[in-house]
């Protein structure tokens, strides 16, 4: 009697501290619960590196994290799956585009001087840069209003300046399209009169913004470290009077072009620092910045997987599925009652104390909680009241054929044990599959389903166990009718 | 101890049994055959987003279900053909025309499947089109953008994890039971799996009805289960096969099944009451999973009581020859 009572205080301790542990931590719910988006990143392989590894995924995270602490948005998560992926968690009705946009980049800056002997084909594609992008700026849809007609005029005179350079664009695309076409064209053109980049985004140490003197328009301040000072000095020198142009590259794109003044033919430009004017916005000024200072990526990232919910589908969702799951359950209860009766109520218990503990155990684990995690719980429920079940009708079976009560009682236990085992091992060898080789939601269906197998193999054996047997202390409640109805019992008891 | 005899003779209507299993499954069969045949789907299921790639967006609109502003599907994909696009680096911006538009609960959700679209393309989207259908919940909206290549590595990872997780499980039989109880185990577990894809390649056919990632978790789950009854079946033919062992395999069989009938009943029943549960009451999005579970669990009881007991004494006898 003594060894029930003692496995009865450790079970009521346990409840208490898994009580306590859900208390205090909470659960943490996934995005499809809470509302919110998830961007899931491939980092992809490029120039020497065939194959991205562990490593470089590491690194490529650790810039991506600091951009993402440069954004300032509020609890965000980004975590790597895999070899090559990352993904980043944005709770609540955070707009993902902008994040998109400053996290998919590979923000490689290259400061690079003008060949010389270029300057007549430089001096035109800066003034049909100019002026495309004077088009462009001009007939961008602004937010909230419909897009301003396209303009035919300034298109033909775009088509005059083309012609010498010997640039053309397909004439049936949209205007926009012709645009980027065009600029494009040009960006290839300016890039191959540049030279070999001599300075770096790797040589910064700091990176700045500031509203222009003239105008709303931003700008960009840059910060070198002292040889990055050097480089730019020489840089600067080499170009300075010539009315050659010093070309600042961001990924790819000539993003602003300055000419260096005759003052500076001595020593070039000193101090380490520098000024990019591109014309930017604050925001954009913000997000350059963000990605200056983070450092460029070691490897490209492509988004590959975007998914928002809205915060009320997943409180909808949320409640429905835990209506839905708490119905069937109360269902499952009362037919244990109805069947079983005594052991029945039994079971309705543990069964409690069973949810009891693995929702203490998500908690304590930090086991992010998804739909299909709900699911996976539902799930692993049916297959605790599985276990209860097979004990019962084993106990049943003993009684049918004359046995005493707790005979019966010992006897079904460990009769059913095996078959129990068996089960619940072939379930959590599916898990261990599924958790292992699966992506995303299945992962998380694993990972609820394979704690509530490995805990109903618990629960099932000791909780059921000793609380029947505790009450069977009670005179009163050690009846065979308790557990069976009197017309199945043998006729001799 | 006495030889029971069993009330129910599982061996009585074996004939029966295999009849049914082998129809569920020639129609099963049918269907994914019909599916690969039909040139709109050329696949055994109807692949979702995430098997495919691409973009759903999903709305809704600010009004009482039914009293929305009437909207029809042609409507708003004439209206999605004729948008422009934010254009995304070098690549050029989808067309749009042929966008697959559903409307849910009387035209207070709507539901678009378009090319895969970067997250400004998306919102692009969803504010001009507010234009036509609005006013929108803000609240409601939800844009999922899933990569081609996402989509195949998911159908590989599930189709490895499937394959791993019967291998394993196959291992463990043949280590606790022997060759047969596994084989036949397996056996069992191909034709609950097979006869779950059937009915949603039926429902493909003729509802449009695709399976997505939760299906492939759905059908593991479906496997592991249907082995769990099968072997509570088994762990109870072996228990009493010293006792028994003065009689036919097939009558041993009947006591087992016998014995067991009640607990594969209930356990099916507490199991599938959450389920319905789910169905019923459950938010939208675990409908069709719910659905693929209750099925799978339903043909999984079935099997473990008409078909994995019934097939041992032909296989028992020939290796005992």
């Amino acid at each position: 009697m003594g060894r029930q009572q003692g496995w009865f205080a450790f079970i009521l301790a346990l409840a208490i501290s898994a009580a306590v542990v859900l208390y205090t931590n909470g659960l943490r719910l996934g995005l499809d619960l809470r509302g919110g988006s998830q961007l899931t990143l491939q980092v992809l392989p490029a120039g020497a590196i065939q194959q991205v590894d562990r490593e470089q995924l590491e690194a490529v995270k650790d810039v991506l994290d600091r951009r993402i602490n440069g954004l300032g948005v509020a609890e965000s998560t980004l975590q790597t799956v895999g070899n090559d992926q990352l993904v980043l968690q944005l709770p609540g009705e955070q707009d993902p585009s902008r994040a998109a946009k400053v996290l998919g980049t590979t923000a490689l800056l290259e400061f690079r001087a003008q060949k010389p002997g270029t300057e007549n084909q430089m001096q035109g594609l800066l003034t049909l840069k100019r002026q495309a992008e004077a088009i462009l700026e001009s007939t961008r849809p602004t937010p909230g209003s419909p897009a301003p007609p396209a303009s035919p005029l300034k298109a033909a005179d775009l088509a005059k300046a083309m012609a010498p350079l010997g640039i053309k664009v397909s004439p049936n695309a949209s205007e926009a399209d012709q645009l980027d076409q065009l600029l494009n064209e040009v960006n290839r053109r300016i890039l191959s009169l540049y030279g070999p980049p001599l300075l770096t985004g790797r040589d910064l140490t700091s990176a700045g913004r500031q509203q222009q003197s003239s105008g709303d328009s931003w700008e960009v301040t840059l910060g070198f470290d002292r040889a990055g000072g050097e480089k730019f000095a020489g840089l600067t020198q080499s170009i300075a009077g010539t009315g050659r142009v010093l070309g600042i590259v961001l990924d790819g794109r000539s993003i602003s072009e300055a000419t260096v003044g005759p003052q500076f033919k001595a020593a070039g430009i000193t101090g380490g620092s520098a000024s990019i004017s591109g014309n930017f916005t604050a925001e954009a000024a913000r997000d350059l910045e963000v990605q200056l200072r983070g450092g460029s990526l070691p490897l490209p990232v492509k988004i590959v997987e975007v998914k928002t919910v809205g915060p009320s589908l997943g409180a909808e969702n949320i409640r429905t599925s835990l209506l839905a799951g708490s119905a069937g359950l109360g269902l499952v209860g009362l037919f244990m009652v109805l069947v079983y009766r005594l052991p029945g109520l039994v079971s309705v218990l543990t069964l409690s104390l069973y949810a009891l503990f693995n929702l203490a155990i998500y908690s304590a684990l930090q086991v992010t909680l998804t739909l299909p995690g709900i699911a996976g719980f539902i799930l692993s429920v049916g297959m605790a009241v599985d276990a209860n079940v097979l004990i019962f009708e084993r106990v049943k079976e003993e009684l049918r054929s004359g046995n005493s009560l707790i005979r019966s009682i010992d006897t079904g236990f460990s009769l059913a044990f095996s078959s129990i085992l068996d089960g619940h091992v072939t379930g959590l060898i599916s898990c261990l599959a599924l958790f292992f080789l699966g992506t995303g939601l299945v992962k998380g269906f694993a990972v609820t389903l394979f704690i509530g197998l490995a805990l109903s193999l618990f629960t099932a054996l000791t909780c059921t166990r000793t609380l029947l047997r505790l009450l069977m202390s009670y005179p009163g409640l050690r009846r065979p009718t308790n557990f069976l109805p009197a017309r199945q019992l043998p006729s001799a008891l | 101890m006495s030889i029971p005899t069993p009330r129910f003779r599982i061996s009585r209507y074996r004939r029966t049994a295999w009849v049914g299993s082998a129809i569920a499954c020639a129609l099963s069969l049918l269907g994914m055959f019909l599916c690969w045949r039909n040139p709109t789907i050329a696949a055994p299921l109807v692949p979702g987003l995430d098997f495919t790639g691409g973009t759903q967006i999903q709305l809704e609109r600010a009004c009482a279900p039914g009293a929305c502003p009437a909207l029809t599907v042609s409507e708003i994909q004439a209206q999605l053909g004729g948008l422009t696009l934010p254009q995304e680096g070098q690549e050029r911006s989808p067309n749009l025309s042929s966008t697959g538009v559903q409307l849910l609960d009387g035209g207070k959700t709507l539901v678009l499947r378009l090319p895969a679209l970067s997250t400004e393309q998306g919102r692009a989207v969803v504010d001009q089109i507010s234009a036509r259908v609005g006013p929108l919940l803000p609240e409601g909206t939800a844009i999922n953008t899933i990569g081609p290549t996402l989509g195949s590595r998911l159908l590989r990872a599930s189709l490895i994890s499937l394959l791993v997780s019967f291998a394993a499980i196959a291992a463990y039989i043949t280590f606790r039971y022997n060759g047969v109880f596994a084989f036949l185990a397996l056996v069992c577990l191909a034709h609950d799996v097979l006869i779950t894809c059937g009915v949603f390649a039926w429902l493909g056919l003729l509802r449009g009805v695709e399976v997505d990632s939760l299906f492939a978790v759905s059908l593991i789950t479906v496997a592991g289960y249907s082995v769990t009854d099968t072997v509570v079946v088994y762990d109870r033919i072996r228990e009493q096969s010293k006792a028994l062992a003065q009689l036919p395999i097939s009558e041993q069989v009947d006591v087992a099944v016998d014995a067991t009938l009640t607990r594969s009943l209930y356990t099916s029943l507490t199991t599938l009451l959450p389920l319905f549960g789910l169905i019923f009451f459950g938010g939208s999005s675990l409908f069709w999973f719910a659905v693929a579970l209750a099925i799978g669990i339903a043909v999984g009881s079935w099997s473990s009581i008409g078909l994995a007991p019934t097939l041992l004494p032909l296989f028992s006898a020939r290796s005992a020859r």
